[in-house]
């Protein structure tokens, strides 16, 4: 934060004295209203329970890391998407049912009508992406909420996804996707182990367990960092850049802080809109396709509840669910966060079901959170 | 601000304490039973009251993990999950080997001993490496259906078959078939998901085959109709009717007279004994030497008080 | 005086068979503050869009710097240097004041936005507004009503305006802000843009206007130099001309 130096918060020095009544804001109330924060102090704190409650019980060596990891790793994806939407003053309900969707695409295509796998995966990106542009056109253009257009379409592709598959195979599970992938550059790009040679370093000082039997006797129990946490990395990175640093995000913060004041400054609004969504339709695509690579089989019932999921990521990182505040990184820190209290409530050998009532009170803790937030940022009281 | 917010969700967790089962002193084993169900399904609800007696009667530690959703993708990362944090088995089921079978096989070569149960074949569970299968195998539970109507006297038999699109469910047809020593030929019937034609249909090969003496039923969803279907054509208690799996309709229809018997393939059992198998193998070193068949449980009117009693908590 | 910068004449202004304008007449000369007044429903808010291209007049001509101009968005009057500051602002209060400074025109380096260069140009810009921010990062909700004013005024001025359209900038402020607003409108007139400043209130109109011209049922009553009319008169004109006919004389026979 820079400081003009003269400290006294003074802002209408020209008009008259200062104004005694600005009270001085010192550093803590400059980082209270950075969005992050709550995802940074939240992840510590999440962190330092689960060291104390779980730290002898797998969840903090490689196998177990591995598997949070990958749990968060998917969560950031999707909620990077939902959180520049979000930014833009728009929700997708329908990234649950676009991730089943897209999968079951790749499938249909890559196996059952045996394109090359590449195609089927650029096929299956214009695909989604386009049913994100007909969320963004439709809720532009009506002026609906987005709420309950993408509710819409959160119905219309799982039943889409249920039906092609079922109609066409007579089945809604379709496997052989490893063997048609077998080779395929596009599909390596989703599903790929890299820096294998660290682990069986890793393994021969020590760090890292051997499987002891088996075919793989000897070798590391981790092959590599999954392309699925690369990805996570990578559109983080990404995000937060756009958001923050560029003239696009400048505008993704106007959109949904006030559209028509963005409209008088030759914002382009409904542009911003529906790139917006079709960056959620990207999200939800690319989960898909690391899904059905690393696993092999696309099902109609993949990404259920996803959507919700999302949003709490998001909202835990800081965002504003009305909109114009919030950060990337604050959401990938929300994923994180969810992905480690969900795994982490195993590890400390918690009933599974209470996982939904600590998720809830998390996200009712980071909501009331955030609306005072916004009250010192907007100077309400 | 947030730290405080923290503390006190923690504090809140830590008054939840109660429920963690604890782990006694001495070294006990724990396994952990990772289903496909979502937690909607009240199915299951059998499988985990028999899996925390199992795990009283024996002294060892189980635990109960699933998709909420249902999502098998992420009952491959539960499986993952189970595996690093180090039981002494798991217990899954295989509702979908190609997903499942790589993090299945990883915890095997991790040293971790499997089970499969409920989903699945013998074949498959080998093929993952798992130690044995428990649950009900389609053909062989046909099979004795088919023995036990063909000791009842009957020659001939219609199998309503509701999901004909899955080949595992027909093979209880199949293995009617040949426990009665007929051949299948016509007599398996594709009624539909809707009530109201599966009874249209039953009530036309009946008309057609007057001399059918046997009718199969594989589920609820084809028993209630053809239950419907029998008393329009005044055949309710003349027919031998046999039916999968239970619902309160078969139950009534069980009670009535009007089904012979329901086979019942016991979830209990498929919770309660890998537990069991698993526990004096780490324990005692001893295994059954083959898969466990925890159905067919034939329910007949004569049983039937103890299943209505249980329903939903054991049975 | 110069040529008008903008010069409206006989203009109307109709939506189906609600008639919005019924002839105005209205222009601004490059440094000068040109007062419109009038009550609510006078048409002020018409008169605004339609100077600032939201609107096509039905009739009558707009000229631009002695040209007629025929503006076919609000994009293309501001292009050519009609800024509107509306009442509501057009401030964003979550974003931080450099953001909301460039909104729409942000300063690029390669990909990204210039920041240094964007936060150097707000703080000094609004410095010679005569407001000190404490940080180009503040959020403009932290900024009171006048200072949220000052803000717009000084985007506008920063992009080129060279005339000022100002809607009902003091309506919502107290006493104190309200002074630093007009001490900002003074401030802008003296740099050499033209300045339309639309109130009902007479008090601040006389404060800084040059002239004023009085905006009633959807016509304007005529237009008067500083010192040629009294505030009373001119409270008498907007509340619906009764006594209109013994003001037309002290008008100076514009009408």
């Amino acid at each position: 934060m820079s400081d003009n130096g003269n400290g006294d918060g003074g802002a209408l020095a020209a008009g008259g004295p200062d104004d005694e009544r600005i009270k001085k804001t010192g550093g803590l109330r400059q980082w209270l209203i950075r969005p992050e924060l709550g995802g940074i102090v939240g992840v510590i704190a999440v962190f330092v329970f689960f060291g104390v409650l779980a730290g002898d019980s797998g969840m903090f060596n490689a196998q177990g890391i591995m598997n949070w990891s990958q749990i968060s790793a998917q969560f950031m994806i999707i909620a990077v998407g939902a959180c520049m939407l979000m930014v833009a003053g728009e929700f997708d309900l329908s990234v649950g049912s676009m991730i089943g969707f897209a999968g079951i695409s790749i499938a249909m295509f890559g196996v059952v009508w045996g394109l090359p796998m590449w195609v089927a995966i650029l096929i299956t990106f214009a695909i989604c992406m386009g049913v994100g542009a007909i969320n963004g056109v439709i809720v532009v253009r009506t002026g609906l909420p987005s709420f309950i257009v993408t509710l819409a379409f959160l119905f219309i592709l799982r039943g889409f996804t249920i039906f092609i598959p079922q109609t066409v195979e007579n089945r809604t599970i379709i496997g052989g996707i490893e063997e048609a992938a077998e080779g395929d550059w596009l599909a390596a790009v989703f599903n790929t182990d890299l820096a294998g040679w660290l682990f069986v370093w890793l393994a021969d000082i020590g760090v890292v367990d051997t499987f002891s039997r088996g075919t793989r006797a000897g070798e590391p129990v981790i092959s590599g960092i999954p392309m699925l946490i690369v990805w996570a990395f990578v559109l983080v990175i990404i995000g937060h850049v756009v958001l923050t640093r560029t003239r696009f995000g400048n505008w993704i913060f106007a959109v949904g802080g006030d559209a028509q004041a963005a409209r008088y400054v030759g914002v382009p609004v409904d542009r911003v809109k529906i790139i917006m969504f079709m960056t959620t339709a990207f999200c939800a695509t690319v989960f898909a396709c690391v899904q059905v690579f690393e696993f092999g089989s696309a099902a109609a019932d993949r990404g259920i509840l996803k959507e919700f999921e999302a949003i709490i990521a998001v909202v835990i990182g800081g965002a504003l669910l009305t909109g114009g505040y919030g950060s990337v990184v604050g959401a990938a820190l929300g994923a994180l966060i969810f992905g480690v209290v969900q795994q982490g409530l195993f590890f400390a050998d918690v009933e599974s079901s209470l996982f939904r009532v600590f998720l809830g009170v998390i996200l009712l803790f980071a909501v009331i959170l955030n609306t005072y937030i916004r009250r010192i940022i907007t100077g309400e009281r | 601000m947030k730290s405080f917010l923290k503390t006190v969700a923690a504090a809140a967790l830590v008054a939840a304490t109660p429920f963690m089962a604890v782990a006694d002193g001495h070294e006990s084993q724990r396994y952990v039973l990772v289903s496909h169900a979502p937690d909607s399904d009240s199915w299951w609800n059998t499988i985990r009251n028999a899996l925390t007696l199992a795990g009283e009667q024996m002294g060892v530690e189980v635990e109960y993990r699933n998709p909420p959703t249902g999502d098998i993708a992420d009952m491959a990362r539960i499986i993952e999950q189970a595996a690093a944090s180090g039981p002494d088995g798991i217990i899954t089921t295989l509702a979908d080997p190609t997903v499942l079978g790589d993090s299945i096989r990883a915890a095997v070569d991790a040293g971790i001993d499997v089970i499969i149960m409920n989903s699945g074949t013998p074949e498959q569970a080998r093929d993952v490496g798992a130690l044995m299968y428990v649950g009900q195998p389609e053909y062989d539970a046909g099979f004795a259906a088919g023995q036990r109507a063909a000791g009842d006297g009957v020659t001939s038999f219609l199998c309503v078959n509701h999901v004909i699109s899955n080949p595992v469910v027909a093979e209880r047809c199949v293995g009617f078939a040949d426990g009665l020593g007929v051949e299948l030929g016509e007599s398996m019937i594709d009624a539909g998901q809707d009530p109201q034609e599966i009874q249209n249909r039953v009530m036309a090969y009946l008309n057609a085959n007057p001399d059918t003496d046997g009718i199969l039923t594989l589920g609820p969803t084809s028993a209630d109709p053809t239950i419907l279907a029998l008393e329009e054509l005044g055949l309710a208690g003349d027919i031998y009717f046999g039916t999968f799996d239970l619902g309160e309709n078969i139950v009534a229809g069980i009670r009535d007279g009007v089904i012979q018997w329901g086979i019942d393939q016991q979830p209990f059992l498929q919770a309660y004994l890998p537990v069991v198998v698993l526990t004096n193998y780490h324990r005692y070193g001893v295994l059954p030497g083959n898969n466990i068949n925890s159905g067919p449980g034939f329910i007949t009117a004569d049983g039937l008080e103890l299943v209505e009693a249980l329903a939903g908590e054991y049975r | 005086m110069a040529d008008p910068i903008v010069h409206m004449e006989n203009i109307t202004k109709h939506f189906g068979p609600v008639i919005a304008l019924n002839g105005v007449s209205f222009d601004v000369k490059a440094g000068e503050c040109h007062c419109l007044l009038g009550d609510n429903g006078a048409g002020k808010s018409t008169f605004i869009k339609t100077m600032s291209g939201v609107h096509k007049p039905t009739s009558g001509e707009i000229m631009f710097e002695g040209q007629k101009m025929n503006f076919a968005s609000p994009r293309d009057a501001m292009e050519a240097g009609i800024a509107t500051v509306y009442q509501d602002l057009a401030m964003i209060p979550l974003m931080s004041v450099t953001r909301n400074f460039w909104m729409g025109r942000e300063p690029k380096k390669g990909f990204f936005i210039d920041f240094d260069k964007a936060n150097s140009t707000t703080m000094s810009e609004m410095k010679k507004m005569g407001i000190n921010l404490r940080s180009p990062d503040q959020a403009v909700g932290t900024l009171s009503g006048g200072e949220r004013q000052t803000v717009a005024i000084a985007r506008a001025v920063y992009f080129g305006a060279k005339v000022l359209i100002l809607d009902e900038p003091t309506s919502a402020l107290g006493v104190r802000q309200t002074s630093n607003v007009l001490a900002t409108v003074d401030r802008v007139r003296k740099s050499g843009i033209g300045v339309v400043f639309i109130t009902h209130n007479v008090r601040h109109a006389m404060a800084v206007g040059d002239r004023f011209t009085v905006l009633n049922r959807g016509k304007t009553l005529g237009t008067a130099a500083r010192g040629e009319i009294t505030p009373e008169e001119l409270q008498d004109l907007m509340a619906g001309g009764q006594e209109m006919a013994q003001l037309e004389g002290s008008l100076g026979g514009t009408v």
